[in-house]
């Protein structure tokens, strides 16, 4: 397990925390925040290379706020691989075995030399290990890099970004790769990244750092549906943020400056709040074909229209700014072209509500 | 239009370029080829040339060797360290450089001296620095110790220092981790101010002719020949003193190569 009790690190003039955060044993954990949030310096702190300022480490219940990172046995992966470019492939692997051994290791006599083919196998490297770093591709060195960490037979293992300096194909391989290594290992992860998708590929928990503090952790859908504040909700990709008040004489139904009005699932936690619906969540119809059963309903013009992949997103204005996300079949069947005019529905359980800062 | 304009300006690089190199390579090559084989045979017969140039090229090689110790800790230190006073240390290392040389071999003998305090200190244990091997030695430390703490400092503040946090993590000491990753990647710009230090040191004059006019370093043979027996009997000692820099420095070149030649390979 990882532990962060209050913990506070700081570089220069930026500090991050005090933070709190709990990764269970063998668990998937993502941070995941902008960059410049401080997520490295977590990492850092945590593998013992940079001091903390205040606050307790864990790792395995043990308190290694103070041990040497030498001796934490935490494992540390960097976006670039870091490979030592002296070394070949199976050097640079070996050079965590010497650890694991308690004593430098002749890596070609049995048993490292076992370890180390096994790694190679878990990993895919077996074909690279007479290579050197620098003949490798962005996904080959990560993968090296994630077999020589593991050569250490770390605690727990810190990735920093370790997908962001590989191409789309080898992100989606390598990301088979730690999901599959870390549950055979049994390891407890911390995987830093500001790639939202990358960590819902991944996490079995998510923790949200923004400027330095830690705003939310929870179960990737939670946080991902129910975000603790606007910044979250922004940075998650829940692009409708409206200011609303509830209203009084119905704590479920909220009221937009346009005059429009959106129904919620649970009562409204507050008098002014803001209400989150993530644009995938917004149904885009012909002007006055919307169901007639439909909670929540805005009469919009199309002002904006941007192909992302096999989707479309759709910019309207009904007065107030709003976006959904729909397929490209489905934009074509409505034939939407900047200033027709649209219904957007949203089901009341799709319309997160928090309180305004 | 650009690219005229862009022609002129590497051409007047050019220019200026080989008018520099013209500069610098037309004394030595004036000297070697007007001195001939003959010359250097000549040089070779004469014993106290011998003696003057092993002379030169130890107490160099010495110099370098005592840098290299106490200098590449300090430049590491430098890399990789903030500390109050860092600028005014990294200021004194390069004090020498600025120094007029003759200056600083007074300065050495009023701390090295007879009289100095260091002299007086060390004079019962049987060290002397004036007349002495030691004396040149001490010269040529203080007038090149900053090529190698310099060229050292800035090499090793070129790697990276998160392979020093890997190899951390990976077990390895602070200490270990500079000798088996940091130290590796970083030797050849290390090398490469140690031979500049060196080559700094056999052609030192200033320093060492106050501290230790004997025994004769080749630059202060020379200077005697010059003075006493006129151009032609100064030219062996000087003929011979440039070749053995030139072939030590094309060895040191051809050492430092095959990183550059992998390195442009690399970006290709």
């Amino acid at each position: 397990m990882i532990g962060l009790r209050g913990m506070e690190v700081a570089a220069g003039d930026f500090s991050v925390g005090p933070l709190d955060l709990d990764v269970a044993a063998g668990e998937y954990a993502v941070l995941l925040g902008p960059s410049g949030a401080g997520k490295t310096l977590v990492l850092e702190a945590l593998a013992g290379v940079r001091r903390v300022r205040a606050g307790r480490l864990l790792v395995d219940e043990a308190d290694v706020t103070e041990l040497p990172a030498e001796r934490r046995r935490v494992g540390l992966v960097f976006q670039d691989g870091l490979l030592f470019p002296h070394l070949s492939v199976a050097d640079n692997v070996a050079y965590g075995l010497h650890r694991s051994n308690g004593e430098r290791t002749r890596w070609r006599r049995r048993p490292a030399a076992d370890r180390l083919g096994q790694l190679a196998g878990e990993v895919g490297i077996t074909q690279l290990m007479e290579r050197r770093p620098a003949t490798l591709s962005g996904g080959e060195r990560q993968r090296v890099a994630l077999a020589r960490a593991l050569a250490a037979r770390p605690r727990a293992l810190l990735l920093d970004e370790p997908l962001s300096a590989v191409d789309v194909e080898a992100r989606e391989e390598l990301q088979d790769v730690l999901r599959r290594v870390s549950r055979q290992e049994g390891l407890t992860v911390l995987h830093v990244t500001h790639d939202r998708a990358e960590a819902f590929a991944l996490a079995d928990t998510c923790a949200l750092l923004v400027d330095g503090t830690l705003r939310q952790t929870g179960r990737p859908a939670d946080v991902l549906r129910r975000p603790a504040d606007e910044a979250v909700a922004r940075f998650l990709g829940a692009r409708n943020v409206l200011r609303a008040a509830r209203d009084e004489s119905d704590p479920r139904r909220a009221l937009l400056g346009t005059g429009a009005a959106l129904r919620v699932a649970d009562p409204l936690p507050a008098a002014t709040i803001d209400l989150v619906v993530r644009p995938e969540d917004m149904e885009v119809w012909p002007a006055g074909a919307a169901p007639a059963d439909a909670v929540n309903h805005l009469t919009a013009t199309v002002v904006r229209l941007v192909l992302q992949g096999g989707h479309v997103l759709v910019g309207a204005e009904s007065p107030t700014p709003l976006e959904a996300l729909v397929t490209a079949r489905r934009a074509d069947d409505l034939a939407l072209r900047v200033g027709v005019e649209v219904e957007l529905t949203v089901a009341a359980a799709c319309v997160h509500a928090i309180p305004a800062t | 239009m650009s690219g005229r304009r862009l022609s002129l300006f590497w051409a007047a690089c050019v220019v200026a370029g080989a008018l520099l190199v013209a500069f610098v390579v037309l004394p030595a090559a004036s000297m070697v080829v007007g001195a001939g084989a003959g010359l250097l045979g000549e040089a070779l017969r004469q014993d106290d040339i011998r003696r003057s140039l092993w002379l030169t090229v130890s107490a160099a090689l010495i110099a370098t060797a005592i840098a290299f110790v106490v200098g590449v800790p300090l430049a590491y230190l430098l890399a990789r360290r903030d500390f109050v006073g860092k600028r005014a240390i990294e200021g004194i290392i390069d004090l020498p450089i600025v120094f007029p040389h003759t200056a600083a071999g007074i300065a050495l003998l009023t701390v090295y001296g007879r009289e100095g305090v260091m002299g007086r200190l060390l004079a019962p244990l049987g060290i002397s620095f004036t007349e002495t091997v030691a004396g040149i030695v001490l010269a040529m430390l203080f007038v090149s110790l900053p090529f190698l703490v310099d060229t050292a400092r800035e090499t090793f503040a070129l790697v990276d220092e998160r392979y020093e946090y890997v190899a951390r993590t990976l077990g390895s000491s602070p200490g270990g981790a500079f000798l088996r990753v940091t130290f590796p990647q970083a030797w050849r710009g290390v090398l490469s101010g140690a031979v500049l230090m060196w080559g700094r040191g056999i052609s030192e004059f200033g320093a060492v002719v106050i501290l230790a006019y004997n025994p004769k370093v080749i630059s202060v043979l020379t200077f005697e020949r010059f003075e006493g027996f006129g151009l032609r009997a100064a030219q062996p000692p000087a003929v011979l003193i440039v070749i053995v820099a030139f072939v030590v420095f094309l060895v040191a070149r051809a050492v430092l190569l095959p990183r550059r030649g992998r390195s442009r390979k690399d970006r290709a």
